[in-house]
């Protein structure tokens, strides 16, 4: 990193996709405006940065694109002033960058492992990065099944629906579609449930339902689930009744956050800042914090 | 080695730094002791023990950690989207401030410089400023620094502590900044050390609360879940006034402003006793009520950042049982807090 923390690098707006049906998610790739910087902006899946806009302020946002990708991607939704603001942006503006900030999830414990994710809604970002990251050849041998659960609440709402279309008929990766409800999910390329041969396509169901119908060993995997608190509460005792201990089980949080360095005192749970020690947290450390976020 | 400064070496020396624009000392003019730029070195109140005799504070209203983390500050300009660094961070003389806020700069600095990633212009201000300190003769009663590790003489985090005896000051260089600047002056006698050490004895006798601090660690590690913070917080107003006024509280927020047509990256306090200071984007909030959020205060001060940096971050200074507009009182939170534990055996 070096130098300042606080101040952004120039990056270039490559592309703008509109991700869901709501129209409040897009994806932003990010090309850096001084060459060089990208060979030096090392990071693993699961790290964040802030995205910057002169006078208007910065957010923090999980890094949807795999480190050898050469674009780096961004998911936001938009809530607040600085999102809108973001979604306002055109193709090829200049947005700020600043970071990689925080832990990756566990590569070195992944190492032969059977990877299971499971997701909820638009924290799919970053396990997006994990999923491409281990399909990519070179790795692909270093890790055992790639088992990933996701879902939302109507398939318009599922992130990246040409990849998730790819990865459904690659043998690759086990790759399991859910939402609340599954009607129109034609409109979005999918099948619904009640489709015969496609019936699976997208499933109805909550993602811990949808979970409990997943065949894995847990003693030989790891967990990484990302997703709104609802589902994270209902999701840890299905992992449990699956085999899995807290020690496998790797979330990522989202306290509110400003400065990345562990500085400005917003995100902490009791003694640990989610920016430094986090945002990937083995769910055995967040049971002996305090449930402060 | 310890030095004499008769009061009109100190004056003459202070003058010096008047002369240059870089002075800073506790002046009266808010109508309480408030920092300021000096313009004449006459605004300078020596004598603090005499000021307090006619009824001056002990200590200063705000914190001397504005000299190495102000109010608000700009981060960096922008040119376009490029970030260019500005406002060259000027050198300052610091004089009268406390062993307890000597006491919190050295915190500061080592949660913001020595504490993974630095921050750049804390570590660029502390470098730039000489903190000159002053002892406490006379503690006021809501002061408790004894009883959280310090002293009412101690010189942790400062450059040059002075101890006032009859005549004049006891110098005492703390880092090398100190020793250059009380090059020159004479020894002190046996005499004027020993009635230093007589002061100091008799500051830190009035000063009686005593706190346990590694039972209150123990007890705070079981306390999260405990009643007893919705209890301590009946009145808060969440004002946030303990925050502000705290000498290691380090809290900010980052914005954008547009000035003069030139766009600017700032940071400006910001307080955990705010609803919004935890507010996730998605409107969960895992503090929503000043029980949670005071609670973290505490924790913080006695918990966590010993968990973190090994260090208790309340120095005693008394600034948040002093201001506080609703009474609440962090010896009796502490007090409380113990009694509780051991009530439950803990």
């Amino acid at each position: 990193m070096g130098g300042n923390p606080y101040q952004p690098l120039p990056v270039r707006i490559e592309r703008v996709t509109v991700e869901n049906e709501a129209r409040d998610l897009k994806s932003f790739d990010l090309r850096f405006v001084n060459q060089g910087e990208r060979e030096r902006w090392q990071f693993l899946p699961g790290q964040f940065a802030f995205l910057s806009i002169a006078g208007v302020g910065e957010a923090p946002f999980g890094i949807a694109s795999a480190p050898d990708e050469e674009l780096l991607k961004f998911t936001v939704k938009r809530v607040g002033a600085f999102t809108t603001a973001l979604h306002e942006m055109e193709e090829g503006a200049i947005i700020g960058l600043r970071g990689p900030f925080g832990s990756a999830y566990p590569w070195t414990l992944m190492q032969g492992r059977d990877v299971l994710i499971v997701s909820g809604g638009f924290s799919f970002t970053t396990l997006r990065a994990v999923i491409v990251h281990i399909l990519k050849k070179e790795n692909r041998p270093n890790y055992g099944r790639l088992v990933v659960v996701y879902g939302a609440r109507t398939p318009g709402e599922l992130l990246y629906k040409e990849e998730l279309r790819a990865w459904k008929t690659n043998p690759e990766l086990e790759l399991v579609l859910c939402a609340d409800r599954v009607c129109g999910g034609e409109l979005f390329g999918f099948e619904g449930a009640n489709q015969g041969e496609g019936k699976d396509a997208v499933q109805e169901g909550l993602v811990p339902e949808i979970l409990k119908g997943v065949k894995i060993e847990a003693d030989k995997a790891v967990a990484l689930v990302c997703g709104p608190p609802i589902m994270l509460r209902f999701t840890h005792p299905v992992l449990k009744e699956m085999g899995f201990k807290p020690e496998q089980v790797f979330l990522s949080l989202e306290n509110r956050m400003k400065c990345g360095i562990g500085k400005c005192g917003h995100c902490n749970i009791g003694p640990k800042y989610v920016c430094k020690d986090g945002p990937v947290f083995c769910y055995e450390e967040l049971l002996r914090l305090p449930e402060d976020y | 080695m310890k030095v004499f400064l008769k009061n009109e070496d100190l004056k003459k020396l202070l003058a010096r730094f008047v002369q240059e624009g870089r002075l800073f000392a506790p002046v009266r003019r808010c109508g309480y002791s408030g920092w300021d730029r000096v313009s004449s070195v006459d605004e300078v109140v020596l004598s603090r023990e005499q000021a307090i005799l006619q009824g001056e504070e002990v200590n200063t209203r705000e914190p001397a950690k504005i000299f190495v983390f102000p109010r608000s500050e700009t981060l960096f300009e922008f040119e376009g989207e490029e970030a260019v660094e500005t406002g060259e961070i000027p050198e300052l003389v610091v004089f009268g401030l406390r062993p307890c806020d000597g006491r919190a700069m050295a915190f500061l600095e080592r949660f913001f410089v020595g504490n993974g990633p630095e921050d750049p212009r804390v570590r660029q201000r502390r470098e730039k400023v000489t903190l000159i300190g002053v002892a406490c003769n006379s503690p006021a009663d809501s002061c408790f620094c004894t009883a959280v590790g310090g002293g009412p003489h101690e010189n942790k985090g400062l450059d040059v502590l002075l101890r006032e005896v009859a005549g004049g000051f006891l110098g005492e260089a703390v880092t090398s900044k100190g020793e250059e600047l009380l090059t020159g002056f004479p020894e002190a006698t046996a005499q004027q050390d020993a009635e230093a050490e007589k002061l100091k004895a008799n500051a830190e006798a009035t000063l009686a609360l005593k706190i346990d601090l590694n039972r209150l660690k123990a007890a705070l590690d079981n306390g999260f879940a405990s009643p007893i913070w919705e209890r301590l917080t009946l009145e808060c107003v969440n004002c946030g006034a303990c925050t502000f006024l705290c000498p290691t509280c380090h809290c900010f927020d980052v914005f954008d402003e547009t000035v003069r047509g030139r766009k600017r990256r700032s940071r400006i306090w910001d307080s955990c006793q705010f609803t919004l200071y935890s507010q996730h984007a998605s409107g969960h909030n895992p503090r929503l009520n000043p029980a949670a959020r005071y609670r973290n205060r505490v924790m913080d001060k006695f918990k966590y950042t010993v968990d973190m940096l090994g260090e208790v971050s309340c120095v005693g200074c008394g600034r948040c049982v002093r201001v506080c507009p609703a009474g609440i009182d962090i010896r009796v939170a502490v007090a409380e807090i113990l009694k509780e534990a051991a009530q439950d055996g803990r």
